[in-house]
């Protein structure tokens, strides 16, 4: 084809289930169509003071349907989400402020981890219900991704670096002067516009804007085509 | 085939663009999928009210985001939908309720004409077109001060009770009526989720016509 491969980007935080929907489609389709993912840790806390919106959990009836809503779309997209226990505790006063940081230093220093170890924060707090917060928690993460102890451990020391603290606030700052009010977004930079997306309910959009093939949220993997 | 069709509720108001865009994605597929489609005239207002919630267009980012939404799925679904400029300060303003209990005798009185009157209101409040003729709200009026009957009102009341009880926080939803459990999905968005609940084939937002393939 020998077409450049479009820049798409994906702003996201792992304290968001739908950010995590919309990262385990967009990484199952970037070998598929021609697109450079970039992943962009970012604070859904600092989007959400920066646009004055509130996490829909805040009201009652969005926190009963989110629910059912993540319940259903996890099985159709094929990603184990289970809600934590004490869903208020964990997502409102707990946080991901740690977590986004050692991930904003994975991808400053070994961008290729970034995938695996997001993926594995993920599945510990949104999967097996366990802690994102302390020390050991990021560590263990890491660990599972393939990190060794040290690198890990090394990354960690960072996290309140002036350095990295920047860089996720820069990249929240990105993502709200794209207009974010919560995440996922994704950016699409083609030939003569820039497109915006809020949610991980806009792939099949996002598949037309590209002209690319929607083949649904679980597309046929690359290899078997070949 | 012979299976009983499934019940699909689409609850709905002619305020809401996503609203619009559901009911034509529905419309589509009501002769391709097994279903019984039920289109269910709704107070987005009353939806508002009742749950707390405010429109998403009160958040100001919020608002610039939905112009390029609905203008983006408005070509990928293709519905001639154009945001009205003053849609903020003259039509959220003015609101539905009019319309609303209009679609509503409608339906009690007329069920098979409700899609393409419901089609036409929101050509009228949506599209480009309309607002060239100069066709205003206050035409509508006039015929729907015939109908504004105790009944009719009632009617209007108890649907947004019942999307409400289904636990709407807005418009558009879908409530799925399958042998053993019941789905509300809330959103435009939902409609590829909604054919793997109801075992059918997602096609895209314009699938093609059901005649072509016979």
């Amino acid at each position: 084809m020998g077409l450049e491969p479009r820049t798409l980007e994906l702003f996201y935080d792992v304290l968001s289930p739908y950010s995590w929907l919309a990262f385990e489609v967009l990484c199952r389709y970037k070998n598929i169509w021609n697109v450079n993912l970039q992943l962009q840790p970012t604070l859904i806390g600092g989007i959400m003071r920066d646009s004055g919106n509130q996490p829909p959990a805040m009201l009652p009836r969005k926190a009963v349907y989110m629910r059912s809503d993540v319940r259903l779309l996890s099985q159709h997209l094929q990603v184990p989400i289970h809600f934590p226990k004490d869903f208020f505790s964990v997502i409102l006063k707990k946080g991901s402020l740690t977590a986004m940081r050692f991930l904003t230093v994975v991808k400053m220093e070994h961008p290729r981890m970034l995938e695996k170890v997001s993926r594995e924060l993920w599945m510990r707090i949104w999967s097996r219900d366990e802690d994102i917060t302390e020390p050991a928690s990021i560590l263990a993460a890491a660990e599972k991704a393939g990190m060794s102890m040290g690198q890990a451990q090394e990354l960690l020391e960072r996290v309140s670096t002036p350095q990295v603290k920047n860089k996720l606030k820069e990249t929240t700052d990105t993502a709200c002067k794209y207009g974010a009010f919560g995440l996922p977004i994704t950016v699409t930079h083609l030939d003569d516009e820039t497109h915006m997306l809020f949610g991980s309910d806009r792939m099949e959009l996002l598949a037309y804007l590209l002209g690319e093939k929607w083949m649904g949220p679980v597309p046929p993997a690359v290899n078997a085509r070949l």
